[in-house]
């Protein structure tokens, strides 16, 4: 019985909470991925490099003095705009092709592609590591946690909460939900469908820069660290049903469980083929996900 | 204040819908359009809203060329839409579906835009008991009066109704109806496409039948001659 007890407290809690900080911080990336597929219909294959350019952004700052909690305020902010011009000068100016889906799809493939080469060329292809902002470990019922972890999945959460608030329960968030359900009903109701489309997009990618900010101390800063780490967020949101907040959540916390547990059973390199695995049985089996789509019932 | 069609023309692909289309129709009138399914009808009012793209002539409101605008832009210079599927946002409730609906006039306070909620509640009252429901969670008649609702808390100066009474109950078809005629009495253009043509004719002021996307009768839906050749026309 106590080899069961120090086994939980040593091993498979320790395990969990580590997975719960990856679950945390895939759902910040996921997040935007899935309001900007939701609203726009628009797969982003750049959104992990928008990510990465919030970390790097961030280690510029940081190098240069600016503190970790205005980061937090100024990365979101620099990011804004960024996505803003994306939006109305690369996607809009083909979101009304026929072949809407490959051609959006294939454009921020190739956006990403670009930003990723650039980080290399201003940057450097080295992989660099910010300080962690709040150093240390706390003991919680015999367990060492790191305390930026913690610090990460509370801000993370609330992140979420905030998101899921502004969506759901705000007029600005009925406006968001009507125009991802039917941009021509909302447009004939008054509802700036364009300007709702770019801010939104916007608004992801504001998202992936403060997910790039959160996340840089714990798992790095290097050119390719957005399609590394969006591969993981394209299985959530897919998972999850995309378009979902909710089921971005819900997938994300479950998939990186999935990750966390399955590492202690078989051998860790077996953990990224059982999750993708999921996400292939999702799209056979039930293709919409475990949620709805943003705007729909 | 006049709205106007002038010679409109929509192609879909290579197919021909709206064929030369000439309207107009003058504050506080009711003007029926009728004909058989497929003439145009439906494409004639999402032209107008902006849905389908001309691909020739004018449509004007009150001097203002709407053709060619954005749905946006042609509902804030007082355009209303209220479409043949009503196009209720199932992810939204009632009353999120009836605050979206002020978007349609901006510059009013809160209070103006609660007054505006509180007087369709009023009047319909059944929306009032649901307004925390989800809107496609609504039977169809209630479903048709939160789409027209929706576009009443906008007052607009033109509104397009499509099909209202597809598909409801008598009593309830009255009602919409009546409604039709309170947007009528407060100097609204109404531009009511529908296949019920003796209920409509009862509320319309004149009317235009479409054969093959283009006018073949204008007339008023007061005289029984005028009506008797719009009954030949559109062999219903």
């Amino acid at each position: 019985m106590t080899d069961v007890f120090e086994y939980i407290q040593f091993v498979l809690a320790p395990q969990m909470i580590t997975g719960l900080a990856l679950g945390v911080a895939v759902v910040l990336v996921a997040i935007g991925l899935t309001i900007i597929f939701g609203l726009l219909d628009v797969i982003n294959m750049a959104h992990g490099e928008f990510y990465a350019v919030g970390a790097y952004v961030a280690l510029a700052l940081g190098t240069s003095g600016v503190s970790f909690w205005l980061l937090l305020i100024i990365v979101p902010l620099i990011m804004i705009p960024i996505g803003y011009i994306v939006e109305r000068g690369l996607i809009q100016r083909v979101f009304n092709m026929p072949d809407r889906h490959v051609t959006t799809l294939l454009l921020t493939f190739g956006l990403g592609l670009v930003v990723e080469e650039a980080l290399k060329v201003v940057f450097g292809p080295n992989t660099q590591r910010p300080a962690t902002p709040i150093p240390g470990a706390i003991e919680v019922m015999g367990i060492i946690l790191p305390t930026y972890r913690l610090f990460l999945i509370a801000v993370g959460f609330a992140i979420v909460a905030a998101v899921a608030i502004v969506v759901n329960k705000t007029r600005l968030g009925a406006l968001v939900r009507a125009a991802a359900f039917d941009r021509n009903m909302a447009a004939s109701l008054g509802v700036p469908v364009s300007l709702v489309f770019a801010g939104t997009f916007a608004f992801g990618v504001a998202l992936a820069g403060l997910a790039g900010v959160l996340l840089a101390p714990i798992y790095s800063v290097f050119p390719t660290m957005g399609r590394d780490f969006v591969f993981l967020a394209f299985t959530v949101v897919i998972v999850g049903g995309m378009g979902s907040i909710s089921g971005a959540v819900v997938a994300g916390l479950l998939i990186t469980q999935v990750q966390a547990i399955s590492s202690l059973i078989v051998s860790p390199v077996w953990s990224d083929p059982i999750v993708f695995s999921i996400m292939v049985l999702v799209l056979v089996v039930r293709p919409q996900g475990l949620f709805g789509r943003l705007g729909h019932a | 204040m006049m709205f106007r069609i002038e010679n409109l023309h929509v192609h879909y692909g290579l197919s021909h819908v709206i064929q030369g289309i000439s309207i107009e129709a003058r504050p506080g009138e009711i003007v029926g359009i009728f004909g058989r399914n497929g003439v145009g009808k439906t494409t004639l009012m999402k032209t107008i809203a902006g849905w389908v793209g001309p691909s020739g002539g004018e449509i004007s409101l009150d001097g203002t060329r709407l053709d060619g605008l954005a749905p946006d832009r042609i509902c804030r210079h007082g355009v209303g839409f209220v479409p043949e599927d009503r196009r209720i946002f199932p992810g939204l409730s009632v009353e999120e579906n009836l605050k979206l609906g002020l978007m349609q006039r901006s510059g009013r306070s809160r209070a103006e835009e609660k007054a505006e909620i509180d007087l369709i509640y009023d009047r319909m009252p059944r929306l009032a008991e649901r307004r925390r429901q989800a809107g496609t969670t609504l039977s169809g008649g209630e479903q048709q009066m939160l789409a027209m609702a929706r576009v009443m808390v906008g007052r607009p100066q033109l509104a397009l109704i499509d099909e209202p009474s597809e598909g409801l109950a008598p009593m309830i078809v009255a009602d919409i109806f009546a409604i039709i005629k309170e947007m009528k009495a407060s100097g609204a253009i109404v531009l009511l496409v529908e296949q019920n043509v003796n209920g409509a004719l009862a509320v319309a002021d004149r009317f235009y039948a479409i054969e093959r996307g283009a006018v073949v009768l204008a007339g008023d839906a007061k005289d029984s001659a005028d009506k008797a050749r719009l009954m030949d026309a559109i062999a219903v």
